[in-house]
């Protein structure tokens, strides 16, 4: 009854073995191909970055709950190479997961101003998506996105782990059609 | 302890501060009394064994503001709700925090939000609001955004 | 001699949560430490006055997101008080339900997070893993793993499905063994002695003056506990221990939490057996149509009715995992509350911050504010 996994592990680590090494192919094959120009080293780059997120330890409210969750026996998060880093030095991925309100804006802007190019920022839960049921309260900023730029939404109040970890694989989608 | 019991044991220390004691469900009774005397009226409640303060807070009735306090007596095994009136106009109240130290962040809170401003607080400063935010939420005449009204406003910021 | 300020927070791994605790220090040792808080403050208190009776749960899931049933009841309690409704019996059995097994749930993810704070890492996976089994549980009855809606003014949402009750009891027979297991983990450890003995000292009369409640006023020698000083619903029918400890220091904190879940563990055999027993209705009859609709209606136009009640004024006090919270509702005969106040347990334990950390060094800042257990949804409201 305990060790039953909400996503089925066995599946999921043989499809990503089996992208990993064809994609690992094309990337090095278009680097040797095209050798010399600056620009070649993205596809490495986005290869490399989309398996290894490292995302702020930070949490805001009841999402950040989730978010441990995802990150414990039964989701196991860091299986697809996502580490939380306490630092926004280290990190290249802000997870706001919560309310966010006037008084801590400033200071979410500073994080994300520390955290190195490139980054990206995911809006966990209905709070960071659009001010949730507190969008009327006078503190709440009404969406995250009035703030920083915001990659990928995540429905849900609070999300379940299983969607934040779609909205992480989602992002990754997006990090691998990027060319700029 | 019943009301009567509050009433006889305060009566005669309090006098006119005391304005009366009435039933509350559930509690020893429920204590309204003048802000002029306010401190006598705490260190006498302490006095009954009511040594720990749980909750603070203030409710805006338009007209005139109400403080309410919820002590507790291990003894007794009871609440105690001491409430009391502040005009408007002129909101403010003697602090308890020489009586009972757990009242500091209560009173910081029922200031902000509430507009009860309490005398000789040791450290009277915005705790969940911003520093120098000027509006106290809590008072009716504070007005939410309607859902539609914000819709309109955040689409053309 | 060089004191200097330092900012713990708003991000930073000791918080859990968002606050700044505020840190004068001389080389290692504290001088002095202020909270700032606020920094989720989400105005709950003003949008519940903006809200019909049964609109306010939804908020209350959220204000404590690691204990909202908990939350829930105490709201439920103090307005069917305003309101004068009393609830059916097995809806009571039900509530008891819910705050129990939440207990555990809160006192998991604190142990989770707790236990990670002073080093140790596998007790964060084994409280997480165990957490779920009680969130699963909850996902069956009321759909939701956190936030869940499912007391109602005059009783609560649905009954328990089929088969629930022997699950329950599959999950309490898991969990028992499991608390020797997190002990031996703990207390067996060196590091864990290490880091936790003597500190955070808060004794019994320092508590009750700056209003220090739940575990932290338990491990300190008190023997005090709402379920049994006052009783409500029907913890007076119930048969349990309340945990103590005398050290009143993180790992008496540590202990009287762990024996808190082994009675949670006892109170839930007891309420699962007499819901096996005793069918009935679980939403009191005499409810207006607008308080009693099993699912409340969307948008305002299921709230059309004027409804004019007496009077009253609704006051309730529980047990929460993290200590005593209260809950004040003033009705004034219409269809919202026009005030609610809420007492946070943990708004006072932090606020009693001065007392417990002064004097120790910046590296047990950790585990001290861990023992605490912070949760700042309910601190700012």
């Amino acid at each position: 009854m305990a060790g039953q996994p909400g996503v089925p592990f066995l599946e999921i680590e043989a499809l990503r073995t089996r992208e990993f090494i064809p994609a690992a192919k094309e990337a090095l094959g278009d680097l040797i191909a095209e050798k010399g120009q600056a620009k070649l080293i993205r596809p490495v780059f986005n290869w490399a970055g989309r398996n290894s997120l490292f995302p702020l330890h930070w949490g805001l409210a009841c999402c950040a709950i989730e978010f441990a969750a995802a990150f414990g026996a039964r989701w196991d998060a860091e299986r697809f190479g996502i580490v939380p880093r306490s630092t926004p030095r280290q990190c290249d991925l802000m997870i706001v997961n919560g309310t966010v309100t006037w008084k801590v804006a400033h200071k979410l802007i500073t994080l994300y101003e520390q955290m190195p190019e490139p980054k990206w920022v995911i809006a966990m839960g209905n709070c960071a998506t659009g001010g949730g049921p507190f969008r009327t309260a006078y503190s709440v900023v009404p969406g995250v996105d009035k703030l920083v730029p915001v990659d990928v939404y995540i429905a849900g109040c609070p999300p379940r782990p299983e969607a934040l970890l779609d909205g992480i694989l989602r992002l990754e989608q997006l990090i691998r059609e990027r060319k700029e | 302890m019943q009301p009567e019991d509050l009433e006889r044991a305060l009566g005669p220390a309090l006098g006119p501060t005391l304005v009366g004691v009435e039933p509350f469900v559930g509690f020893a009774g429920r204590l309204r009394f003048r802000r002029e005397g306010a401190l006598d009226v705490f260190r006498a409640v302490h006095g009954l064994g009511f040594a720990h303060l749980s909750l603070v807070g203030g409710i805006d009735w338009v007209d005139h503001r109400e403080v309410f306090y919820v002590a507790w007596s291990d003894d007794a095994r009871q609440y105690v709700l001491l409430s009391t009136e502040v005009p408007a106009n002129d909101a403010h109240l003697e602090s308890a925090t020489p009586v009972w130290p757990s009242a500091d962040w209560h009173e910081r809170e029922t200031w902000e939000l509430v507009d009860i401003s309490f005398d000789h607080h040791p450290d009277l400063r915005h705790l969940l609001t911003p520093d120098g935010y000027a509006f106290h939420p809590l008072l009716r005449s504070f007005k939410l955004h309607e859902p539609e009204e914000l819709e309109v406003k955040t689409r053309h910021v | 001699m060089s004191e200097m300020w330092i900012n713990m927070g708003p991000q930073h791994p000791m918080t859990h949560g968002l606050w700044n605790l505020r840190v004068r220090i001389d080389g290692e040792v504290i001088l002095d430490v202020d909270p700032e808080m606020g920094y989720l403050h989400r105005g709950i208190e003003k949008i519940s006055e903006d809200r019909h009776y049964n609109e306010v749960i939804t908020l209350m899931d959220r204000t404590c997101y690691v204990a909202g049933l908990s939350w829930e009841h105490l709201y439920i309690l103090a307005s069917e008080q305003a309101l004068h409704i009393q609830p059916p019996e097995r809806a009571q059995y039900l509530r008891v339900l819910c705050e129990e097994f939440q207990r555990i749930a809160s006192h998991l993810m604190w142990y989770a997070a707790f236990v990670q704070d002073i080093g140790l890492m596998t007790p964060f996976l084994y409280g997480m893993r165990d957490r779920d089994l009680i969130l699963d549980l909850f996902q069956s009855y009321t759909g939701a793993r956190m936030t869940y809606e499912y007391m109602r003014v005059g009783g609560v949402r649905n009954d328990l499905p089929p088969g629930f009750t022997d699950q329950a009891r599959k999950v309490l027979d898991w969990l028992g063994p499991r608390f020797d297991e997190y002990d031996r983990l703990c207390l067996g450890s060196d590091i864990f002695h290490k880091r936790c003995d003597n500190l955070g000292v808060l004794k019994a009369n320092d508590c009750v003056r700056h209003g220090v409640t739940g575990p932290m006023l338990r491990s300190a020698g008190l023997r005090r506990d709402l379920r049994k000083d006052r009783p409500y619903a029907v913890y007076d029918q119930l048969d349990f221990e309340v945990a103590r400890a005398d050290t009143a220091d993180v790992t008496g904190r540590y202990l009287v939490r762990m024996e808190e879940m082994r009675q949670s563990i006892r109170i839930l055999r007891q309420v699962l057996d007499w819901l096996d027993h005793h069918p009935g209705p679980v939403l009191a009859h005499e409810l207006p149509r607008w308080l009693g609709a099993p699912y409340a209606p969307v948008g305002r136009e299921g709230y059309l009715l004027k409804r004019h009640y007496p009077k009253g004024v609704g006051f309730s006090s529980i047990e929460e995992p993290h200590g005593e919270a209260q809950a004040y509702v003033v009705n004034e005969g219409g269809e919202h509350p026009y005030r609610v106040k809420f007492r946070s347990p943990v708004f006072a334990n932090v606020s009693a911050a001065r007392q417990y950390l002064i004097g120790y060094r910046v590296a047990d800042i950790p585990p001290i504010m861990g023992s605490v257990d912070v949760c700042v949804g309910e601190v700012d409201r």
